[in-house]
């Protein structure tokens, strides 16, 4: 069988495609899930950021609070994906998938008690 | 009935000899000569009339003691024993600072010779000419000797009474140090200057040869001057005993007009025994806006208001009478440095009260409420509060704030996301493993 056309093919194709491709294809639905979940966090962070440079950091413990919950929230939901992900099962041997959720989970909550607890 | 009235007349007179008392106490010692008492009997009489008690004591007697079991048995001392060099050995002038420290009024009379009490006034800043060189003036034209010098009082006095006819000097003049304890009552005329009695116009010759060094003359000196010290004792230097005499008060100014030695005596002695001029703060208080209780302590940018309550003493009645003149009083609230220092006002329609409303500055510690008028001639005025400035409690801050609600809704929206994760992550877990079954199944 001859070779696939795409490959040789060098119309429009770019490596961010190439990698956007081969995101979408290798990657199970339950962990685009939680990569979701991840860009939405980012993007909250960034625009909170953003506010505090460009408009007021006035009340510092709001801002501190709002913008460490998403990275606190960003990192618990990082360390979930790389202990769920199948292609780390030998890094996370004594780890199984509702361990991690369970760490997550109450990651998580501790984060936000503390969050509201500081919002002000 | 006629006795009744006897009785009220009896009491009436009676309210009338005590109607100018000092603030301070009545008891006078006066120490003067035995031989020249008699020369000053319109001033003490008038001082017994407005109801002192006038003690006599020579000035090499021992008794009256002046300070009885270290406490000063009389309220003020008139030293008119200018001459005297050698004084009982109660009376130094470590002693009279002393007292004068301790709240004792003094009125000293100087000489032209050199007595302990000349060393002293230079330690009040007083700056005495070379021994016997009186004050002279050939003007105005009169038949007096030139050591006899008529002085107008001037226009305006706190000190002196308004109207008050020129008097008659016989004495020293003194230059004044730049102490501001000092209060100048009396200022020498321009055209006079101080040269022994002979001398003369010779005096003025010379010191044009040097230039001018060494004279005495002009209205920058003075020949009574008062002295306030810090703990509210008043003494008085005055140039020359006569001032005071019965000569001079007698001696007209010209045909007719009275020589104002007389309302001077009763002036300047009802300025330094403490009767004009007197003031003291009755209570001061403070409390936030909107409350009346005072508070031991402040949070920061509070709004406090402050009162303080002052009277004057008044001596036709001998009473504290609420004053509210003081127009150029301040209110400083200090930690080290004043943080605030703001004008502290009459309040119009309240007698004597006065009253300011400023912001806590945003700075916590411990201040104090300062009142520190010191005005020449009147009485000083001090009075500080210690109060604490803290932060808000941690429930005193504001809530809510609308600049504040982006993050707000950041934080809300990562629990709210992470709740809706959490549900669609156990529910995927239940339809994969459902999923699993089947696949093993399969």
């Amino acid at each position: 069988m001859p070779p696939k056309p795409a490959p040789a093919t060098p119309v429009s194709t770019s490596a961010v495609q190439t990698l956007w491709r081969a995101y979408n294809d290798n990657t199970s639905d339950r962990l685009k899930f939680v990569d979701s979940f991840l860009v939405f966090l980012m993007l909250s962070g960034v625009i909170q950021f953003a506010y505090c440079v460009l408009v007021t950091t006035f009340p510092y413990n709001a801002f501190l609070s709002g913008f460490s919950s998403t990275v606190g929230q960003f990192v618990l939901t990082a360390s979930l994906r790389s202990q769920v992900n199948p292609e780390n099962k030998n890094e996370f041997k004594d780890v199984s998938p509702e361990r991690a959720f369970a760490d997550f989970a109450l990651g998580s909550i501790v984060l936000h008690f503390f969050v509201f607890n500081f919002l002000g | 009935m006629l006795s009744f009235y006897t009785f009220i007349l009896f009491f009436l007179s009676l309210s009338g000899l005590l109607h100018a008392k000092s603030s301070d106490g009545d008891s006078v010692l006066v120490v003067v000569e035995e031989a020249h008492k008699k020369d000053f009997t319109i001033f003490f009489d008038g001082l017994k009339e407005q109801g002192y008690d006038l003690t006599f004591r020579a000035p090499k007697d021992e008794k009256p003691v002046v300070v009885e079991h270290d406490v000063p048995a009389f309220s003020h001392i008139i030293l008119f024993a200018s001459e005297s060099k050698n004084f009982a050995k109660d009376i130094t002038p470590q002693s009279l600072v002393e007292l004068l420290s301790g709240g004792t009024n003094l009125l000293i009379a100087l000489s032209q010779k050199q007595t302990p009490l000349a060393s002293l006034a230079s330690e009040f800043s007083l700056i005495l000419p070379p021994p016997g060189t009186p004050l002279v003036s050939f003007f105005p034209e009169r038949e007096d000797p030139p050591s006899v010098i008529p002085i107008a009082a001037p226009a305006s006095s706190l000190i002196l009474s308004p109207g008050i006819a020129p008097v008659w000097f016989s004495g020293v003049a003194h230059a004044l140090g730049n102490n501001p304890l000092l209060v100048p009552i009396l200022n020498a005329p321009p055209e006079s200057f101080a040269a022994d009695s002979e001398g003369g116009a010779d005096v003025l010759v010379d010191a044009t040869e040097k230039g001018g060094e060494g004279l005495w003359a002009g209205s920058q000196l003075s020949v009574a001057t008062g002295f306030q010290a810090v703990g509210g004792g008043r003494v008085t230097w005055v140039g020359g005993v006569d001032m005071f005499s019965d000569k001079f008060a007698k001696k007209e100014i010209s045909k007719g007009v009275k020589s104002g030695n007389v309302e001077f005596g009763r002036d300047v002695a009802a300025w330094t025994f403490q009767e004009s001029l007197v003031l003291r703060i009755d209570s001061t208080t403070h409390h936030l806006v909107n409350s009346t209780t005072p508070l031991e302590q402040y949070t920061t940018n509070d709004n406090i208001v402050y009162t303080a309550e002052i009277s004057r003493f008044n001596p036709q009645t001998s009473t504290w009478q609420p004053y509210s003149g003081i127009t150029d009083m301040q209110l400083e609230f200090t930690m080290l440095d004043p943080h605030i220092r703001t004008a502290l006002p009459a309040v119009p329609g309240s007698p004597g009260k006065y009253s300011v409303t400023f912001r806590a500055p945003d700075r916590h510690g411990v201040f104090k409420f300062v009142i520190n008028h010191k005005r020449k001639g009147w009485t000083h005025l001090h009075s500080s509060t210690t109060v604490a400035v803290v932060p808000p409690r941690h429930d005193g801050y504001p809530r809510f704030l609308s600049a504040a609600w982006p993050y707000y809704a950041g934080a809300i929206s990562t629990s709210v996301g992470f709740f809706l994760f959490s549900a669609a992550w156990l529910a995927g877990e239940s339809r994969e493993s459902k999923k699993g079954k089947g696949g093993k199944a399969q």
